[in-house]
């Protein structure tokens, strides 16, 4: 009797380890806010205005850094991978994105819808050097949500992604986005009265183009993170603007030999990175009327 | 009773050739079915294991079996790649959250497998030393890897190219090692894990150069026209991704048109599950969709089917030694007639010299059962290590 129990008590251990098998899925996340990462100061405040408390909306790029040419160390790069949303720009935008590894079924690309609408830089250096031909490094302007309308569609998407990951959340995420909607058109429909003009302008850097192309600027951009002085002296030979837009006010010494060629400078804030004071409309609101008052005069 | 034991053991121990054999005979014909179907459960178990929690594989259209032992296990064929916008259609569809796979390549026999940080999530995979990759050309060792290379944290793993004679193919990557994996006892242990964009890094189709703008590159420059600048093949390329040259990596192209070999679909539900499958039952769709759980259970089947052979042999074989021991057992009882004529003599009864007889084959057989019962009981410890060698090699 004791060895038939023996000889059972074999076979159930061996049969027993097959018991041990079923996977368990990975644990679902607690209800706690969703976790919403961004590459761009735009992209978290359209999230912050959409998911109100029920996100917490992260963009780490420092505060004096512009995201553009920013790369996040290993750290920051960890913090990404661990985020519910990564929020993307897309259109070239943030090229780090590119070079590092960042869970698929996190990223969301804001502007994929319009991506037919991005704005090609005709002026990019093309090059081949092997079989795959001829190719260029970044070749589409990336500061999207300088137009309103763009900026409306990419809050969509925003919006899109946080109800797929929080279905039971979707009437307050419909109210933020609503909400949203009508501040990024009004913004738009005070823009498109006070930005109406046929004068030809110039910028500092070519980060205007959707801006210029929405409300119809005569805008012509040089590099001043280079030496721009003969680009822009040539260019206003054949394009006489007498207002010039910055990002940033410009060095002492550059402003004031701007003045000398007749150029009025305007601080027009992409805000691509989080502003000291107010937010992406209110900076938005003074650029605009920064460059109404120049107009005006 | 006592002395009639006795006398028993005297007589086998006396025997010890004859009764060493009768013993391995029968306790080898007892384990052998029972043995078999241990291990081929811990076979199963651990085939299955890791199928079912992989929900659905999307490849390109071809074997079903070759697709899932290239994503489950990096065994197999490479199998006919897809592109990478197969990936963002499941990932778009809102049906399943995915985990892109691309495993075509090998450092020094290990698989590099080319997959999101998501892997680890999904695979329930712990970082033993280091931490997950997180910039292109960095990569993740498997517990057993790190071990057989002799690697650590820091050091590099290079790439081995697919045919030595493509001189214009793809060149050698260096990695560094940022992390080495727990011991997980499953094909994850002897992989070297990378980001996707590693892994097309080693294909040559995202690649780091010298700037051609810059001057230090003047003298691989053919003609500049413009904008235009055509550069020879003498151009520094980059075989490692470091700090210094990272921005200089780049990938030509839309990277929807990038080759992956599956894509691992994790649907929240059932509907969600049965939704996608649906959407590549069309007959035009030129990938698959696969249930791991499903294909493996055909595979084993197949395993089955041959192990009831085996059982059906091994049963004849065992009936065969069983007929072949009550032989012995009868030869033997003749060749001991004048014995048994003797106990007669000296006062043995029927009964007494029956059970002497009877109880020389009781404990040959016992002793049969229970050597077969601690066989059958070290298999079931140890089968399972065993079957994941054999899965190794």
């Amino acid at each position: 009797m004791r060895l038939a129990l023996l000889m059972m008590a074999a076979l159930m251990a061996a049969c027993g380890s097959s018991e041990e098998v079923a996977d368990v899925a990975p644990s679902e996340r607690a209800k706690a806010p969703l976790r919403v990462y961004t590459v761009s100061y735009p992209l978290a405040y359209f999230a912050e205005r959409i998911g109100g408390a029920a996100v917490d909306v992260t963009f780490p790029a420092p505060a004096e850094i512009d995201p553009a040419s920013w790369r996040p160390g290993a750290e920051t790069i960890e913090a990404y991978q661990k985020a519910d949303l990564i929020l993307l720009n897309g259109a070239t935008y943030a090229k780090w994105v590119e070079r590092v590894s960042l869970p698929a079924s996190t990223l969301v690309d804001t502007s994929e819808s319009f991506q037919d609408d991005y704005i090609i830089i005709e002026d990019a250096v093309v090059h081949s050097h092997g079989p795959e031909g001829e190719h260029s490094h970044g070749q589409t302007a990336v500061t999207t949500w300088l137009d309103p309308r763009q900026a409306v569609t990419q809050a969509r998407a925003i919006q899109g992604a946080l109800l797929a990951a929080r279905p039971e959340q979707g009437t307050d995420f419909e109210e933020g986005l609503a909400a949203l909607e009508k501040d990024l058109e009004a913004l738009d429909a005070r823009m498109e009265e006070a930005l109406g003009s046929d004068a030809p302008f110039v910028a500092s850097h070519p980060v205007y183009q959707y801006l210029a192309r929405r409300y119809g600027l005569d805008l012509h951009a040089v590099d001043f993170d280079g030496d721009a002085w003969h680009d822009l002296e040539h260019l206003l030979e054949d394009h006489p603007a007498k207002v010039m837009l910055w990002k940033l006010d410009p060095p002492a010494d550059t402003a004031s030999r701007l003045r000398d060629m007749g150029l009025e400078i305007v601080i027009f804030d992409p805000c691509a990175n989080r502003p000291a004071a107010g937010d992406y409309l209110s900076v938005m609101e003074e650029n605009m009327a920064r460059l109404q008052s120049a107009l005006s005069r | 009773m006592k002395q009639t034991l006795y006398l028993a053991w005297r007589y086998l121990a006396f025997h010890r050739l004859k009764t060493f054999i009768l013993l391995t005979s029968i306790t080898l014909i007892l384990y052998l079915p029972v043995g078999l179907r241990v291990l081929v459960n811990q076979s199963s178990q651990q085939l299955t294991r890791r199928a079912d929690a992989t929900p659905l594989v999307v490849g390109s259209k071809g074997s079903p079996l070759e697709l899932v032992l290239n994503t489950l296990y990096f065994r197999s064929d490479f199998p006919e790649p897809m592109r990478y916008s197969e990936a963002q259609k499941v990932r778009d569809s809102g049906l399943a959250r995915i985990v892109p796979m691309y495993v075509r390549y090998h450092s020094r026999g290990h698989p590099i497998v080319g997959t999101s940080v998501d892997y680890f999530d999904r695979r329930e995979l712990a970082v033993q030393t280091g931490r997950l990759f997180t910039f292109v050309g960095e990569c993740v060792l498997g517990a057993r890897v790190a071990e057989a290379l002799g690697v650590h944290v820091g050091d590099a793993v290079i790439s081995s190219p697919e045919n030595l004679f493509d001189l214009a193919g793809e060149y050698p990557l260096k990695m560094t090692i940022v992390g080495i994996l727990a011991q997980a006892d499953s094909p994850d242990d002897d992989a070297i894990f990378v980001d996707i964009k590693t892994t097309w890094i080693i294909e040559g189709i995202g690649h780091g150069h010298q700037d051609v703008a810059d001057g230090e590159a003047a003298g691989a420059v053919l003609s500049r026209d413009g904008n235009r600048v055509v550069a020879n093949a003498s151009i520094v390329k980059y075989n490692e991704i470091t700090e210094d040259n990272l921005d200089e990596f780049h990938f030509h192209g839309d990277l929807s048109d990038y080759p992956i070999t599956a894509v691992v679909a994790f649907p929240p539900d059932q509907k969600s599950s049965a939704l996608l499958q649906g959407r590549y039952e069309n007959a035009d769709e030129r990938a698959q969709i696969a249930r791991p759980s499903e294909v493996m259970a055909e595979l084993l089947d197949t395993i089955l089917t041959i192990e009831s052979f085996v059982l059906a042999g091994a049963v004849i074989v065992g009936i065969a030694t069983l007929a072949s021991a009550s032989l012995v057992f009868m030869l033997s009882l003749r060749l001991r007639r004048r014995e048994m004529e003797t106990l007669f003599k000296i006062g043995g009864s029927r009964a007494n010299v029956g059970a002497l007889m009877a109880s020389e084959m009781v404990f040959v057989l016992v002793t049969g059962i229970v050597l077969a019962a601690g066989l059958t009981f070290l298999t079931s410890q140890f089968g399972a290590a065993l079957v994941r060698a054999l899965i190794r090699m």
